[in-house]
């Protein structure tokens, strides 16, 4: 095993306090109460975050480390299939999709639910309509992350959840 | 020689199902945004018909994905342009792998071995410890009947020579 640092300190506070404020919003606080605007805005700016430390952060926090690679992507469905067991030091292809996809649809949460809160489009059907969808797609991902953290970590054995703790993986040699 | 045209991994099919997945999570968000407004199961036929279809959709997910895997794992075994010889020969082989009830990880190394590659070299390839390949290979050899990599190979050629013949 060569245990190796991955994750730096903003990108794991950066998962975790989202972590919180996703869940907070998303299963406790009433959705029509200013908590839920106000933590929304917490979210909207660990994203912006998150994009911003993408460029100018360093290693494999760098969006730049993570392109979306089709040539990735089908190595580890390969991979899959076959139940090899590769394993990736930064994001896997198929994570970095994920990750894509989950800054996206933050990005149209948190701004169609900023929308509802404006003047010009109070009230507006669109706005309300966009929201939830962003809002059921975005869950939909999540619990898609989540499992597909538990499945690559069974099938490579390098435990993800705990990367993300500790920051360090443990990779296979060779 | 015929050739087969060329063998790829089908992305396409995977890019198909993430979209079917966005509409089913889109169509059992509106499930669940009926029963809560309606407050329970009070929404008659419509409810159902609606839940039963987004169901079956979920299903039918699932068994594209099940078809993804078995054509990702013969991408993985026939690479580049066929000759359509090979891919008869290498569906008879994959055939007796089935009936031999190999698990996707043994029929990989089954065919690693086919292919001639030793043990260390088919870690390498797959990523695992070589205490893994011989796991695996235990696994072949006892699902087969066979005691050696030789044994193994033997059942395959008997096994092509009798689809020859037929």
């Amino acid at each position: 095993m060569k245990r190796i640092f991955v994750w730096d300190i903003a990108v794991r506070s950066f998962h975790w306090l989202l972590v919180i404020a996703f869940a907070a919003n998303a299963l406790v606080i009433d959705d029509d109460s200013k908590l839920h605007n106000q933590v929304g805005y917490v979210v909207l700016t660990l994203v912006l975050l998150r994009i911003v430390w993408g460029f100018v952060g360093r290693g494999y926090a760098r969006f730049a480390s993570f392109p979306p690679s089709v040539d990735g992507v089908k190595e580890q469905l390969t991979d899959i299939a076959t139940q090899r067991r590769h394993a990736h030091v930064g994001h896997s292809p198929l994570g970095a999709l994920m990750i894509y996809n989950l800054i996206a649809s933050l990005l149209v949460l948190c701004l169609s639910g900023y929308l509802m809160t404006t003047d010009m489009f109070w009230g507006t059907e669109w706005t309300e309509e966009l929201h939830e969808l962003a809002a059921i797609w975005t869950e939909a991902s999540v619990v898609m992350h989540i499992l597909a953290v538990i499945f690559e970590s069974k099938r490579t054995g390098v435990d993800l959840p705990r990367s993300m703790v500790s920051g360090y993986k443990d990779m296979p040699e060779g | 020689m015929p050739w087969n045209k060329e063998f790829q991994v089908p992305l396409g099919l995977f890019g198909l199902i993430v979209v079917q997945f966005f509409c089913a999570v889109f169509f059992i968000g509106d499930v669940v945004a009926d029963y809560r407004a309606m407050g329970g199961f009070t929404g008659g036929v419509h409810f159902w018909f609606e839940m039963l279809a987004a169901l079956s959709l979920l299903v039918t997910i699932t068994f594209e994905a099940g078809l993804l895997m078995r054509m990702l794992r013969r991408a993985a075994h026939l690479q580049g342009r066929l000759a359509v010889t090979k891919l008869a020969v290498y569906d008879v082989i994959e055939a007796e792998f089935e009936a031999w009830k190999l698990s996707p990880a043994e029929a990989d190394v089954a065919s690693f071995l086919v292919k001639g590659f030793g043990i260390a070299e088919i870690a390498t390839l797959r990523g695992s410890a070589e205490g893994t390949v011989k796991a695996h290979l235990n696994a072949i050899y006892r699902k087969s009947g066979a005691h050696s990599r030789g044994d193994v190979l033997s059942l395959l050629i008997d096994r092509l020579l009798d689809e020859q013949t037929n």
